[in-house]
């Protein structure tokens, strides 16, 4: 086939004028690297944050209510005193509600002798667990008399009891919460760490009261977990909750919730969001750079077809029609524009697995840069080589022998 | 029969308005088998009749019948056809493509050919062994000299085995030694049958063929035949 004929001759233009080559495919290079990135990065937040999701304990039938206004993780305000045990007491009383947990949490050392570490404790009920649905590997989870009697005892997470203990059991030990020593009853099992790397076994937990009474000093609630009888009844129940809560806290009509939903579709929605802008902000610079790497390649060809008029006044006299030039030089640009597309998401996925390696950001790497930069490559390649190609062919052979 | 056939060809070319005729009325009938050269000073129309006569250029008026087909108004593609099949150009500057073995510039025209022979590689060899380069398949041209860098043009003119070669000044960028060679190889060709067509301002050159044609601004100003005393004087 005579258009094959013109791949091959195309080919050898480009091995025989090296230099130019390399220039043109750096433009490409640089724009596919990018995208490569781009989609990895968003891939990996996505991955990331869904794995962070499915630690927090969510099942489909359950929600949280998080006092103080704001959207999702992020408070308006600090300090929503609101937030009462009656509160949870009414949401629990609501005909779809099976389970209610009211919270408590702060971040501090714990303390064994001279071991310590930092963790994350909760004030909780003992419905925690079958809201978590958490096995025990040792002793017993946080019983009601434990909270009734505001007893000093604490469930560790793996993380902290491998940190305070070493290869010790701390089972029946004493551990030290600010001024308060606190007996270990029992161990969480180890979940592992999520492939973001947030460690659901860095928590210790201990009975509401005592939390509210020795720890936290505080009567309200930092938060509230809902689990509905069943996943369907999920949005009329938070309509319930809201209701109840607007209610207790005496809110009028006009004023804003002074607590938030998170729900897992809640999070997704929100990831999904957050991961559109930042995209469509990402894709906005990669087709910029995509697109003067397109230029870099036209100026250049145009350069390389005024060194090369002999070459194509030689072929136009010994039979290379005009379709033959203009093919010859359009494989060219897009031959170039794919060899800079291999080369940019092979940068590109470099740079995605050092980002990676280093903790810098999570990325993903799948089959779709491969597939996007192939397609802008070809469109690339074809749209800004058509207008070289063409000048190349409508030289005059009498004149571009001449010269 | 006459192989070009050119009646009353004027060309002139456009530019910035003003309109330069280079060619004025010119016709010219060639036969197959001639031997033919065309002198004339530089600025004659010489450059312009060969770009005419090799299918390079189209006439402003008049007709050119090449082989028996009008050729004076085809369209690119079929135009490009004539010059694939029917001539071999050879130049003064040589014209191969750089950087590209002598095989596979002998080869070049049957890139562009429409019925390519199957044993290209081994046609091309023929042809360089034929003008004394079988040991230089696979150099480019910058490894080789002037007078084999011609010969290489004279075996890529070859390849589609056409009609007619139009050797513009063929030995230009030679020494006379070698241009003696080029020449020679020229007269061997004639006789195996080729139309030739030499353009040149050397007029010893020009003795080669049978036939010299002077052209003078733009016009035929003498076409006279050569006696074979004369060509086979010593240069």
């Amino acid at each position: 086939m005579r258009i094959f004929k013109n791949l091959g001759q195309a080919l050898r233009g480009l091995r025989l004028n090296r230099g130019n080559t390399i220039l043109m495919t750096l433009g490409v290079m640089i724009g596919i690297a990018s995208l490569t990135v781009i989609v990895a990065i968003g891939d990996g937040i996505k991955i990331k944050v869904l794995s962070r999701i499915a630690n927090m304990g969510f099942g489909p039938e359950s929600f949280s209510v998080i006092a103080g206004a704001g959207r999702m993780f992020f408070a308006r305000s600090k300090n929503t005193t609101s937030m009462s045990l009656e509160d949870a007491e009414d949401l629990l009383a609501l005909p779809t509600v099976r389970l209610v947990v009211p919270r408590q949490r702060k971040s501090m050392q714990i303390i064994n002798k001279k071991e310590f570490t930092n963790t994350r404790v909760y004030g909780v009920t003992p419905d925690w667990q079958l809201a978590r649905g958490w096995k025990m590997i040792d002793g017993d989870f946080l019983s009601d008399s434990d909270l009734d009697r505001r007893k000093r005892v604490v469930v560790l997470g793996a993380t902290p009891a491998r940190k305070l203990f070493k290869n010790n059991d701390p089972m029946g030990k004493m551990v030290r919460l600010q001024n308060n020593y606190y007996q270990v009853i029992g161990l969480l099992e180890e979940k592992g760490l999520t492939e973001s790397g947030y460690d659901p076994d860095d928590r210790a937990l201990i009975p509401l009261t005592t939390s509210m009474s020795r720890l936290t000093h505080q009567t309200y609630l930092h938060s509230i977990k809902v689990v509905a009888l069943d996943s369907s009844q999920v949005p009329e129940t938070m309509e319930a909750v809201r209701q109840i809560l607007r209610r207790n806290h005496n809110l009028s009509a006009f004023a804003d919730d002074d607590f938030r939903f998170i729900t897992p579709e809640g999070i997704m929605q929100w990831v999904t969001e957050s991961e559109q802008a930042l995209n469509r902000m990402l894709i906005l610079i990669s087709t910029v750079s995509l697109l003067v790497g397109g230029i870099v390649i036209m100026n250049i060809l145009l350069v390389s077809i005024r060194e090369r008029v002999r070459e194509i006044g030689i072929r136009r006299c010994f039979g290379a029609r005009r379709s033959d030039i203009t093919f010859q030089f359009l494989f060219e640009s897009v031959l170039v524009s794919l060899l800079g597309g291999v080369m940019g998401v092979g940068l590109g996925l470099a740079i995605s697995f050092g980002l990676k390696r280093f903790d810098v950001l999570p990325t993903h790497v799948t089959v779709e840069p491969f597939i996007l930069s192939f397609v802008f490559c070809t469109l690339i390649g074809l749209i800004f080589g058509i207008h070289p190609a063409r000048k190349a062919a409508f030289l005059s052979p009498e004149e571009s022998i001449r010269s | 029969m006459n192989l070009i056939e050119m009646n009353s060809i004027c060309k002139s070319y456009r530019n910035i308005g003003f309109e330069t005729k280079v060619l004025k009325d010119v016709t010219l009938h060639i036969k197959e088998g001639d031997y033919v050269s065309i002198v004339g000073p530089s600025g004659a129309g010489k450059s312009t009749l060969m770009a005419i006569m090799g299918c390079l250029a189209q006439p402003t008026s008049g007709d050119y019948i090449l082989d028996g087909e009008e050729v004076g108004q085809l369209n690119d593609r079929k135009l490009s056809r004539v010059r694939n099949e029917k001539i071999g150009f050879v130049f003064q500057a040589f014209h191969l493509l750089p950087g590209v073995t002598a095989l596979e510039n002998v080869t070049l025209p049957l890139v562009y050919a429409k019925n390519p022979p199957a044993n290209v590689k081994d046609r091309a060899r023929e042809l360089l062994a034929k003008v004394g380069l079988e040991h230089r398949l696979h150099h480019t041209p910058g490894q080789l000299s002037g007078g084999e860098q011609q010969r290489v043009t004279i075996a890529r003119s070859l390849i589609n085995d056409p009609r007619i070669i139009l050797a513009d000044e063929p030995t230009g960028n030679l020494d006379s030694k070698n241009g003696i060679e080029t020449m020679k190889t020229f007269d061997n060709l004639v006789k195996e049958g080729k139309t030739i067509i030499l353009i040149t301002h050397d007029s010893e050159v020009a003795q080669h063929a049978g036939r010299i044609i002077s052209i003078l601004d733009g016009q035929i100003a003498s076409d006279s035949q050569v006696s074979h005393e004369e060509q086979t004087r010593p240069h």
